[in-house]
């Protein structure tokens, strides 16, 4: 099968860019560049939890009183649906591995339904914020809590959840695209970096969340 | 290349999935208990601990170049960095350094007491409440 596609591509594989010598040493170059992107997003996810330690180091009260009214629920419920996407997107790799097609398309669809079933959460999420006036600096007005700093608390709740909700959008955006490739059979065993990639943005969105989840919502 | 093994096994994922999950119900439960001053470590331990699993499983950094875990590695000591010398810096001002009106360190009194002993700000630093803009 490879060999036919060789032929066809006058002697090397379809995937191999013509820069390198071989497609292990291409597919190697394109992890080092997804783990140098990866780190270069968690730290521009840094400088809000900078911001976030020296808030909550300043008003502790108010950081815990805001998070006690949050809405808790959501935030957990939402933790398990993105540990599971995390997990359907892992198998999904696993099967584009082994040369099963199905079941890695099936799994990239589960992992963009959890997706969605996150962002749904966290718009009933938002709503009640908005409703309630837990919001960021003058906007601010709800009763049950009334300590400076509050608002503080609700600025970097949404500045937080927002870029991660952002992050979220990307990356079912690449999943998309990777779905409709892995469908047309772009990938195969013996290529599918493409997911590999897709997968380890996904991850760290997980990542950044399991973070988010007992900083924002369990103080 | 180990990653073109036809033999892998998909069993590792799905006791990844277990010990997350198990993960969150231990900070979930944590969490609610409001456990004073250990409460904080303890979620960032939990916290740290899934992420490894996640990076290291998940993400198969456990399996693959010395490169990729030196990138992410490097990242995660500049975040320690960042976030731990920024907070020394803003603990260890003495009380002079943070004048009334000042964005930190403010918090009302009266406010605190309500809010139990588990979330005073640290000795010292309970300031002027006067020219401290009271949220509506």
């Amino acid at each position: 099968m490879a060999s036919e596609a060789a032929a066809a591509h006058g002697g090397h594989d379809p995937h191999l860019a013509h820069h390198f010598t071989s497609l292990d040493r291409q597919v190697d170059a394109a992890r080092l560049g997804m783990w140098l992107f990866l780190s270069t997003e968690v730290l521009l996810f840094a400088g809000l939890f900078v911001a976030y330690s020296v808030y909550r180091y300043s008003f502790p009260a108010a950081f815990a009183a805001s998070s006690r009214t949050s809405e808790i629920w959501a935030g957990t419920v939402n933790t398990i649906v993105l540990i599971s996407s995390s997990l359907t997107v892992a198998l999904a790799i696993h099967f584009a591995r082994i040369d099963r097609r199905m079941p890695a398309v099936v799994c990239l669809a589960i992992t963009l339904l959890f997706a969605l079933a996150f962002l749904g959460i966290k718009a009933v999420e938002y709503t009640t914020h908005f409703r309630e006036g837990q919001l960021p600096g003058a906007y601010y007005h709800f009763e049950q809590v009334r300590l400076p700093g509050a608002s503080m608390y609700w600025a970097l709740y949404f500045l937080m959840t927002g870029l991660h909700g952002f992050h979220v959008l990307a990356g079912m955006t690449v999943l998309s695209v990777i779905l409709v490739r892995t469908w047309k059979r772009y990938y195969s065993s013996r290529y599918y970096v493409g997911i590999e990639l897709a997968g380890l943005y996904w991850h760290l969105v997980d990542l950044i969340w399991i973070f988010l989840f007992p900083l924002l919502y369990l103080i | 290349m180990a990653e073109h093994d036809q033999h892998h096994s998909a069993l590792p994922y799905f006791a990844v999935w277990v010990a997350l999950i198990a993960l969150t119900a231990t900070t979930y439960f944590t969490g609610r208990a409001h456990l004073g001053t250990w409460a904080l470590p303890l979620a960032l331990a939990i916290a740290v601990t899934k992420s490894l699993l996640v990076i290291l499983i998940f993400m198969h950094l456990w399996e693959q170049k010395g490169a990729n875990r030196l990138v992410i590695a490097t990242s995660f000591v500049f975040v320690a960095l960042l976030v731990s010398l920024t907070v020394s810096d803003v603990g260890t001002r003495f009380i002079l350094a943070t004048p009334a009106g000042a964005p930190f360190g403010t918090d009302l009194p009266a406010q605190l007491e309500e809010a139990g002993p588990e979330h005073q700000p640290p000795a010292g630093r309970i300031g002027e409440p006067k020219g401290v803009p009271q949220p509506k």
